[in-house]
C-alpha cells in the first residue's frame, strides 16, 4: 500500500495542471450543459446559437466540451502512463523495486480519483439538474462507467503503454482513426448484401468484449513484462477481429435463435400480406454499392391485437423458380416502422446482386418475406394538459415545450424530452396541432404523434453526460397551405392534452409471407434512361 | 566457499542480425569490485542491462544474486543499486523529493546514510534535477542507489564525462561501501578503475576475452626488452603469449601475456641465445588493454591464446 499511495502522491503532484484542467472541463460541462435545458426565448440570442449549430450559444459550448472533456481524458491518461513509461530501456524506475501489480493500482487509483470520481459526480450532479435523483439511478451510472471504461478509458491506457510518449500516441491515435475512417469507407463501397448492420446486441456485446479484453490484455502484459512487440501483436489483432466483425455483423446469423418462428398452432401477433393495388407497386433500383439493386416490396400489416403494436426490426428475403433456383437474402434492417391495431401499410426493401437478379428477372417466382418482429404490449398512458414550463412525465422523462427561435413571441412548436443515462422507453406520444389562435374555442385540431424511445434494456447507454435529449418529431407539423402560400408551422396550445403511451416487449417472433407469381420488377426509369445515355 | 555476485553462462544478446554479446561466461565473487572494461561500442551496456533485466538474454543464462536476471523484478531490487549514465532521472523532483519518493520503496533504507550520503556528496535537497550540473546529478544518483545499503551495486559508465574532483568523491563514496557489498561497473577509463578495482574483464566486440583478479592480471603481463649483441630480426614464429613484437636494431620488444617470474626468464634466454640483456617491466593497466586492442586486430592467432588464458576470477 506504501507503494501504492507514493507512486499516486508523486502522480497527482507531478500532473497537477492536467488534472486541473480535466476537473475544470467537467465542472464546465456540469454548469454548462443545463443552461440549454433552460433556454429564454430571446430571437437574437438563439439566432447566434442557430448560426453556431446549435439552439442557444450556451448549447453550442456545451457540444465543444462534450468534446474537451474526453480529449483532457486522453492527455491525462497519457501523461500518467508516459510519467513511467514502460517503453525504452533508460527509465529511472526500471532498476527500483516496482512490483507491477502495485504499480498498476497506483496508475489506476490516479484515474480513479482523478478520472472516474469526478465524472461520476458529474453525471450524479446532472441527473439532479435534469430532475431525476441520482440514487435510481446508481446501476445506470456504474453502467456508463463500464461502458466509458471499455470504449475509451481502457483504449487510452493501452496506446499509453506502447508508445513512449504523448507525440507518439498522437500519431498512433490519428492512425487509428484513419483505420476506422478507412474501414468504414471499404464497409460503405463493399458490396454487402444488406443495408445495415441488424439490430442484435451480440455484435455490439462481442466488439466491446474483445475491445476491452484485447486492451486489457496489452496492459497487463506491458506493466508485469513490457513485450512492447507481444502487445503491439495484440492490438492488431484486436483491430482485425473488430474489422472482421464489422464486416460479418455476427448478429445475422443470430437472428433466427434470438427471433423464433411461431408454433404454427399460435396466433401470429402481426399477420401480413402483400398489397396487391395497382397504386402501390414494387420497384427496382440501384444502390450507390455497385452491382447491387434494391427491391422495394410494399406490404400491409394487419390483426395487431388491441393494446399492442408490432415493431419490425429486419426482414429477409428469399426468391424460388421452377427448376430449382433458389436465392436467399441477409437479414435487412426496417428503419423505424411500428403497426397498431387496423392496417399499416409499408415498403419493404431488400438488396440483391445484379447478377442474381438478371438470373431470376425474366421468371415467375415465389417471394418468401421472413419479418423479425417486436411484439410489444401497452403498459402505460400518461395524458396531460401541456404546460408552457418544463413537465414530467412518469418513467419517460422531462419534457419541455419548444417554439422557433424566428418567432417573436413565444409560441409552442414541439416538444423535446429530457432522460435519465439512456433514451427512455419505447413510447407513442400524440399531441393536438392547431392552425387558429390559441384564443380560439372549439378550433380544428389535427393529430401529431410520434414514436420516441427504444425497447432496449441496458440501464445506461454511452454517454459523456448522463442525460439524454429526444426532440419529438411528431407529424403534421406543417400546416396544409395553397401554391403561392408561405409555409407554416402548426402550434399547439398550452393546456392541450398530451399523451405518452408506453410499451414494453412481450415477444420475438418472426412472421413469414409469400407471394406466388412474383416478378421482379424492371429497373427504375431514370436508371435505364441513364444506362442509355451512356 | 566463495559465492558469485554475479554469474553468467555463455550469455548472449543480439538486436537483429547485430551480436552485441557472445557467449560471455564470468563470474563475480561476492565483496569483489568487478571492471569491465572495453571499447565504447563492445558490449558493456548491453551485458548490464540484460543482468538488469531491462533486456532478455538471446541464450544462455545470467545470475544475479543468485536470481535468473529474467526474474530479477520488485522486491529483487531491493538488494540491487543501479546507476548509469544514460539513465534517466525524476527530473521533476528536487533532489530531497526524490530520496523521500525512494524512501517508500527500500524497507533497508537507511536515513541516516542516507544524510550521510547527502553531506558527502553535498547534495542541493531543494533543487530539482533537472537544473543540476552532469556531476550532481550523479552523485544524487549514487545516494539515492547507496542509501538502503544494497548487496549489489552495478554501475554502467558512471564516471564518464565528470570532472576529477567528483569522480574522485564518487570513488571514495564507493570504497567506503565496498567491504558490505559487491561493486560491477563497466568503464573505459583505466587509470581510474586501476586504483580500486579488485578484478576486471575485458570484452571486446561481444567476446570475454579475459576475467580475472586484477593483481594476477598485471602479475602475467610483461613488457619484455631484449637487446642483442648485433642486429636483430622478428622472430619467424614467436610463442602466440608474445603481442605486438617489434624489432629494432638490436632490440626485440613485446608483451608478454603469460609471464611466470620463476619460469619466463630462462625460457626467454633460452630462447634468444645471443641476447645482451633482457628486462621485463611491470605494465600498467593502460598498458595492457592497449597491448590487447591492438594486437586483437591482428588477432588469429593471440585471440585464441588470450582467451585460454582467461581464468575465473579468485577472490
Amino acid at each position: 500500500m506504501k507503494q501504492i499511495l507514493a507512486i499516486f502522491t508523486k502522480d497527482a503532484r507531478r500532473f497537477w495542471p492536467e488534472i486541473l484542467v480535466s476537473l475544470a472541463l467537467l465542472g464546465a460541462l456540469v454548469t454548462v450543459y443545463p443552461s440549454q435545458w433552460r433556454v429564454t426565448h430571446d430571437p437574437p440570442v438563439r439566432a447566434f446559437g442557430r448560426f453556431l449549430g446549435s439552439d442557444s450559444p450556451l448549447g453550442f459550448l456545451a457540444g465543444c466540451l462534450i468534446v474537451l472533456v474526453p480529449i483532457s481524458w486522453w492527455i491525462l491518461v497519457a501523461r500518467v502512463i508516459h510519467g513511467e513509461r514502460l517503453v525504452g530501456d533508460t527509465q529511472f524506475w526500471l532498476t527500483r523495486p516496482y512490483e507491477w501489480p502495485k504499480f498498476l493500482a497506483a496508475k489506476l487509483l490516479v484515474l480513479a480519483v482523478f478520472l472516474y470520481a469526478p465524472f461520476f459526480a458529474a453525471q450524479s450532479v446532472l441527473l439532479g439538474e435534469a430532475g431525476f435523483h441520482p440514487f435510481s439511478y446508481l446501476p445506470g451510472l456504474f453502467y456508463n462507467l463500464l461502458l466509458v471504461t471499455g470504449v475509451l478509458v481502457l483504449p487510452l491506457v493501452a496506446f499509453s503503454t506502447v508508445t513512449t510518449g504523448f507525440g507518439r500516441m498522437t500519431l498512433v491515435l490519428l492512425g487509428v482513426i484513419l483505420f476506422i475512417a478507412g474501414m468504414a469507407l471499404l464497409n460503405s463501397v463493399l458490396p454487402s448484401g444488406t443495408n445495415g448492420s441488424v439490430p442484435g446486441p451480440f455484435g455490439d456485446y462481442l466488439a466491446l468484449l474483445i475491445l476491452a479484453l484485447g486492451c486489457g490484455a496489452v496492459v497487463v502484459v506491458q506493466f508485469a513484462m513490457r513485450i512492447v512487440g507481444l502487445s503491439w501483436l495484440i492490438l492488431l489483432a484486436v483491430a482485425s477481429i473488430l474489422s472482421a466483425i464489422v464486416f460479418i455483423d455476427p448478429d445475422q446469423a443470430l437472428m433466427d435463435r434470438i427471433y423464433r418462428s411461431q408454433r404454427l398452432d399460435s396466433q401470429s401477433p402481426v399477420p401480413v400480406s402483400f398489397e396487391a393495388s395497382t397504386s402501390r407497386h414494387s420497384t427496382t433500383n440501384r444502390t450507390k454499392d455497385k452491382g447491387e439493386l434494391e427491391i422495394a416490396v410494399p406490404v400491409l400489416a394487419s390483426g395487431v391485437a388491441d393494446g399492442h403494436a408490432a415493431v419490425p426490426v429486419a426482414f429477409k428475403a428469399s426468391l424460388e423458380a421452377a427448376g430449382g433456383l433458389r436465392w436467399e437474402s441477409l437479414w435487412q434492417v426496417v428503419y423505424n416502422e411500428r403497426y397498431f391495431p387496423g392496417i399499416s401499410d409499408s415498403t419493404m426493401s431488400f438488396r440483391i446482386r445484379q447478377a442474381v437478379y438478371d438470373r431470376f428477372k425474366s421468371k415467375a417466382v415465389t417471394l418468401h418475406l421472413t419479418f423479425a418482429v417486436d411484439e410489444v404490449k401497452l403498459v402505460a398512458t400518461r395524458s396531460m394538459p401541456l404546460s408552457t414550463s418544463e413537465f414530467f412525465v412518469s418513467g419517460f422523462g422531462v419534457c419541455t415545450p419548444q417554439s422557433p427561435w424566428f418567432k417573436r413571441a413565444p409560441e409552442i412548436t414541439g416538444i423535446t424530452c429530457r432522460s435519465a443515462m439512456r433514451q427512455p422507453q419505447l413510447t407513442y406520444v400524440t399531441v393536438n396541432w392547431t392552425d387558429a389562435d390559441c384564443s380560439v374555442a372549439d378550433s380544428e385540431k389535427v393529430l401529431g404523434s410520434a414514436w420516441a424511445g427504444s425497447l432496449e434494456t441496458d440501464p445506461a447507454e454511452f454517454g459523456i453526460t448522463s442525460v439524454w435529449e429526444t426532440p419529438l418529431s411528431l407529424s403534421n407539423n406543417w400546416g396544409t397551405y395553397h401554391e403561392g402560400e408561405t409555409p407554416y408551422l402548426r402550434h399547439i396550445c398550452p393546456g392541450s392534452p398530451v399523451t405518452f403511451s408506453t410499451y414494453d416487449r412481450v415477444e420475438r417472433t418472426q412472421v413469414e409471407l409469400t407471394i406466388q407469381n412474383f416478378r421482379l420488377p424492371d429497373l427504375a426509369i431514370g436508371d435505364v434512361f441513364l444506362l442509355q445515355m451512356k | 566457499m566463495m559465492t558469485s555476485a554475479i554469474q553468467t553462462l555463455s550469455l548472449s544478446r543480439s538486436f537483429g542480425r547485430t551480436v552485441a554479446l557472445d557467449h560471455v561466461s564470468l563470474q563475480v565473487p561476492e565483496g569483489a569490485i568487478y571492471a569491465l572494461v572495453s571499447a565504447n561500442g563492445a558490449g558493456k551496456t548491453t551485458l548490464i542491462k540484460v543482468l538488469m533485466n531491462i533486456f532478455h538474454p538471446s541464450h544462455g543464462t545470467a545470475l544475479v544474486l543468485g536470481i535468473d536476471s529474467r526474474k530479477v523484478v520488485g522486491k529483487a531490487f531491493n538488494r540491487i543499486g543501479y546507476v548509469s549514465e544514460n539513465q534517466q532521472m525524476p527530473d521533476w523532483m528536487t533532489v530531497g523529493d526524490m530520496l523521500a519518493y525512494y524512501r517508500n520503496f527500500y524497507p533497508e533504507w537507511d536515513r541516516a546514510l542516507e544524510q550521510e550520503l547527502v553531506r558527502q556528496f553535498d547534495l542541493p535537497l531543494n533543487r530539482k534535477l533537472r537544473h543540476l550540473s552532469r556531476g550532481v546529478r550523479m552523485k544524487a544518483a549514487f545516494a539515492s542507489s547507496l542509501a538502503y545499503r544494497p548487496s549489489l551495486i552495478v554501475l554502467d559508465e558512471p564516471f564518464s564525462g565528470l570532472d576529477p574532483l567528483v569522480r574522485d568523491e564518487l570513488i571514495e563514496g564507493l570504497i567506503e561501501r565496498a567491504p558490505e557489498t559487491t561493486i560491477f561497473l563497466s568503464s573505459h577509463d583505466l587509470a581510474e578503475i586501476e586504483s580500486f578495482s579488485s578484478h576486471v574483464g575485458f570484452l571486446e566486440q561481444g567476446h570475454l576475452l579475459f576475467s580475472e583478479e586484477l593483481t594476477r592480471l598485471t602479475g602475467r603481463f610483461r613488457d619484455i626488452t631484449v637487446t642483442l649483441l648485433g642486429p636483430s630480426s622478428l622472430p619467424t614464429s614467436p610463442p602466440p603469449a608474445w603481442l605486438q613484437v617489434e624489432a629494432a636494431d638490436a632490440v626485440i620488444r613485446f608483451v608478454h601475456s603469460d609471464f611466470n617470474g620463476a619460469a619466463t626468464p630462462a625460457e626467454l634466454a633460452a630462447f634468444f641465445p645471443s641476447a645482451h640483456d633482457i628486462s621485463a617491466d611491470a605494465m600498467s593497466l593502460r598498458s595492457i588493454f592497449l597491448s590487447i586492442a591492438k594486437s586483437g586486430r591482428i588477432r588469429d592467432s593471440s585471440s585464441s591464446h588470450l582467451l585460454s588464458n582467461a581464468k575465473g576470477p579468485k577472490a
